[in-house]
């Protein structure tokens, strides 16, 4: 759909939703509808960001198809929020293979085998043999892991925060205003807990079937604090080294061992949790280009996850060169092209809520 | 169980509808043990009649709550419903429904409904009425998710053609399904299949051809099928013939099922006018709620059932946007026109307004009666009476939206329905609008539809089932 059509479609929906109002005890985004009257692009990504697609507001419509009105805000929004992750980003217009599970494949493998070449000059041949110690420097130079690692990430940060700015001047404007410690305080509480996952905080949201349901966010969390105990261990590991001078591999009662582990088995988990309850959703509620870009960020985390725990098992045994390669290539690529991904759509959506936090403080 | 397979089996209690008053009768029927088949003439995509459109349930409750902003008791709610319209129709079923209440949103919520807490949308009724979190559709489909739990089948699109009677008995339900005729013969039957707006033939008789410029507010499936078979077979009427709720909707609005989204709050932000430019009804003559309730029946009652609000920039984003938008312009005139009405009648009429508002007057406050009146106009504007003269000009085309009849049966005390001859009916309950003549026949009361549906749901499902079962 033209961006124009869209953005039309999605006015003639949300004025709908606005002369009605049923759904504002379901999340912010219907309070946050009823503060305008008239709805500019901005507003609309607002809303659509803010959505955090639980679908209750479909469920309890009686204007969604086949009746006339055909509303569909869960769909539209959805619509929105894919043009939100391709239009803030720079450049614009990434090519296709790197979004995607055949292009996250492609370049986790190109990547893995570029590291497993450059093993092979800078440390012999070691990466295929079993007496391996369980260090990754046996394999790879800290030198260059900083550089294959270190590259993407700042790549990534770099990106990330152009796509900020773009985003709040679309859709706020002034940049000072998201110099309030206070704001942010609210606005990190309501996104480490998914208040707007509860469904009016009554209950919960009914996503993925009509009954109320904890599940999803319940693997929503286990997925993104165990994301954060994968990047908290790496970093406890950079501070071991640097600062206290204990090289790995490190034991298994160590804070990088632990952590990872923690963290590894809570990606999983919810990783695998939030696909099978995708599986289960109702596929006319949203577009088969978001449903590809969830199942390229689940399964890019979800391989994150397997082949960084298999590291710690395997790293006696002869593979440990071979899929530490594969892990190293897994974070160039969930790490270079995160911007262009859905992983952005933490970012967004933290906005969002900042966003009416400062509504809300101002009503 | 699919719809073919239900029709055929054995039910102890069979309840014709399938919107609130239904799925309450058809809960109490199976908590009191029954086996309970439902028939809903809607696909399951339209099911659940007036209630989907619905929003809040008006209860009597002695004390505040999450839900509700402060205590409403019994003597509150029952003067409210005596200033409604021409007060109670019948004053002992009236106020036992009133004092029934009470324990309503009790059992609703132990049978799946949410509330939602009082927010800027409810906050004008938070104390008196308790809202649905996500609204009707989401009770409803709270109910019908408990329903299919509790063992209840349902059988959608399947239409009650027909009831036949053997004297006081209800012997057999003719009912069509894709096609074909089923005879069901249960020893109990509830009707809740609500009343008659969206047959426009029936309004015709009490309106004439008034009746086919209405908009019906919900589901084209109210055509009062089983209202009609039931005064066949000697039930009394209750409720007057033109009895009705209707407000002033968009006349661009579909003619059916258009629901709350086509309603509109504009004409006390400026004037009303007919098809040939005159106002014809004090626009500031009361406040929210109670002036939705008069301009259905305002507009009804003009030539062609048309009007136009006019209003001007000084009061914009004061009410709810409508959702089709607006006609705007640098004139009256020009606005006027574009609707299609005689740009200098309407321009000699706002003329005439404007001449008229008292200009010394209080300060205008959208919130309260602010007695901001005009002198010497005829029909007067008693509040709200500021001059249209600030461009750009705005207005809306409105047509009457027919939200619900109240003509329906009269019944007893435990709901049996009664029959102009005197006698009861023996094994037919009613419940919900069929039957929400008995308690009011004028006006409305916001929630009230609600509350006699579940009041007298919970009395026809259960004796339904006392009289199926023992």
């Amino acid at each position: 759909m033209p961006l124009d059509d869209l953005f039309a479609e999605a006015e003639r929906q949300m004025n709908i939703c606005n002369s009605c109002r049923y759904c504002e005890g379901y999340c912010a985004v219907w309070p946050a509808l009823e503060l305008r009257t008239e709805l500019t692009k901005g507003d609309l990504t607002h809303l659509a960001n803010l959505c955090h697609d639980c679908r209750d507001c479909f469920t309890a419509c009686m204007y969604t198809p086949p009746h006339e009105f055909d509303l569909n805000p869960p769909k539209v929004f959805t619509e929105i929020r894919t043009r939100t992750y391709g239009e803030y980003v720079w450049p614009r217009r990434v090519p296709r293979l790197l979004r995607g599970a055949v292009g996250g494949i492609v370049v986790s493998v190109v990547a893995a085998l570029v590291m497993l070449l450059l093993s092979i000059p800078t440390t012999g041949a070691r990466v295929f043999s079993a007496d391996a110690s369980g260090s990754p420097y046996d394999l790879m130079p800290h030198w260059l892991l900083l550089i294959v690692v270190g590259v993407p990430s700042v790549w990534a940060v770099a990106i990330g925060a152009v796509a900020v700015v773009r985003y709040w001047r679309d859709t706020h404007g002034p940049l000072a205003d998201l110099a309030s410690p206070r704001l942010w305080g609210r606005a990190l509480a309501t996104a480490a807990t998914l208040r707007h996952m509860r469904g009016g905080g009554e209950e919960e949201c009914a996503y993925p079937d009509e009954e109320p349901t904890p599940a999803r966010r319940r693997y929503h969390s286990l997925t993104f604090y165990g994301f954060l105990l994968c990047l908290l261990s790496t970093m406890s590991a950079a501070v071991m080294q640097e600062f206290l001078g204990i090289l790995p591999p490190y034991p298994l009662l160590s804070v990088p061992v632990v952590l990872g582990t923690v963290g590894g088995i809570g990606l999983i988990v919810g990783c695998t949790g939030l696909l099978a309850l995708k599986r289960r959703s109702a596929r006319d509620q949203t577009t088969d280009t978001m449903l590809k870009a969830d199942h390229g960020l689940l399964s890019a985390l979800l391989v994150l996850a397997v082949t960084g725990v298999l590291t710690l098992v395997l790293r006696d045994t002869v593979v440990f060169g071979v899929i530490l390669m594969i892990h190293l290539g897994a974070i160039v690529y969930c790490f270079g092209v995160a911007p262009y991904t859905k992983f952005m759509h933490g970012v967004y959506r933290l906005l969002a809520i900042y966003q009416d936090e400062w509504e809300h403080a101002r009503r | 169980m699919r719809a073919e397979e239900a029709l055929r089996s054995d039910w102890d209690v069979v309840v014709i509808g399938g919107g609130n008053a239904a799925l309450v009768s058809a809960l109490s029927a199976r908590d009191a043990g029954a086996r309970v088949l439902m028939i809903e003439r809607a696909p399951v995509a339209f099911r659940g009649g007036n209630s989907r459109h619905t929003r809040n349930v008006r209860c009597v409750h002695n004390a505040a709550d999450e839900y509700n902003t402060g205590a409403y008791v019994f003597d509150e709610l029952w003067k409210d419903l005596c200033g409604v319209g021409n007060g109670p129709s019948n004053e002992e079923l009236a106020e036992f429904t009133v004092r029934e209440s009470e324990s309503a949103p009790r059992w609703m919520a132990e049978h799946g409904v949410r509330w939602q807490r009082p927010l800027s949308g409810t906050l004008h009724l938070g104390r008196t009425n308790r809202f649905f979190l996500g609204g009707g559709k989401a009770l409803v489909n709270a109910y019908y998710r408990r329903a299919a739990k509790a063992g209840i089948e349902i059988a959608y699109e399947a239409t009650v053609e027909r009831l036949e009677f053997d004297g006081d008995r209800c012997t057999a339900l003719i009912v069509r399904h894709d096609g074909r005729e089923y005879r069901l013969r249960p020893p109990a039957v509830v009707c809740a299949s609500g009343g008659f707006e969206a047959n426009i033939e029936w309004l015709r008789r009490y309106w004439g051809d008034a009746a086919l410029n209405y908009h019906i507010r919900g589901p084209v499936y109210n055509d009062g099928t089983v209202l009609a078979q039931l005064f066949e077979a000697g039930a009394e009427s209750a409720g007057e013939e033109r009895g009705f709720h209707a407000i002033a909707v968009d006349a661009r609005s579909p003619k059916f099922d258009g629901g709350i989204a086509t309603r509109l709050d504009t004409i006390p932000y400026g004037i009303a006018v007919n098809r040939d430019g005159h106002r014809f009804y004090d626009e500031g003559e009361d406040i929210w709620p109670k002036r939705y309730a008069t301009w259905g029946g305002n507009i009804a009652r003009q030539p062609d059932q048309i009007a136009y609000s006019f209003w001007d920039s000084k009061v914009r984003g004061l009410f709810l946007p409508p959702m089709y938008g607006v006609y705007r312009g640098d004139s009256v005139g020009e606005v006027a026109a574009q609707m299609g009405v005689d740009p200098a009648t309407v321009t000699a009429t706002v003329e005439a307004y404007n001449a008229a508002v008292d200009r010394s007057g209080t300060a205008f406050d959208p919130a309260v009666l602010d007695g901001l009146a005009t002198r010497g106009l005829d029909p007067p504007k008693s509040n709200w009476a500021q001059p249209i003269d600030t461009p750009p000009y705005f207005g809306i085309a409105m047509r009457p939206g027919i939200t619900f009849t109240y003509m329906g049966v009269a019944v007893t005390r435990d709901a049996r329905i009664r029959r102009v001859d005197g006698s009861l009916l023996a094994n037919v309950f009613a419940a919900g609008e069929i039957m929400s003549g008995n308690i009011l026949s004028t006006g409305y009361l916001a929630g009230f539809g609600m509350t006699i549906g579940t009041v007298w749901g919970r009395i026809a499902g259960a004796e339904a089932a006392k009289h199926a079962i023992g």
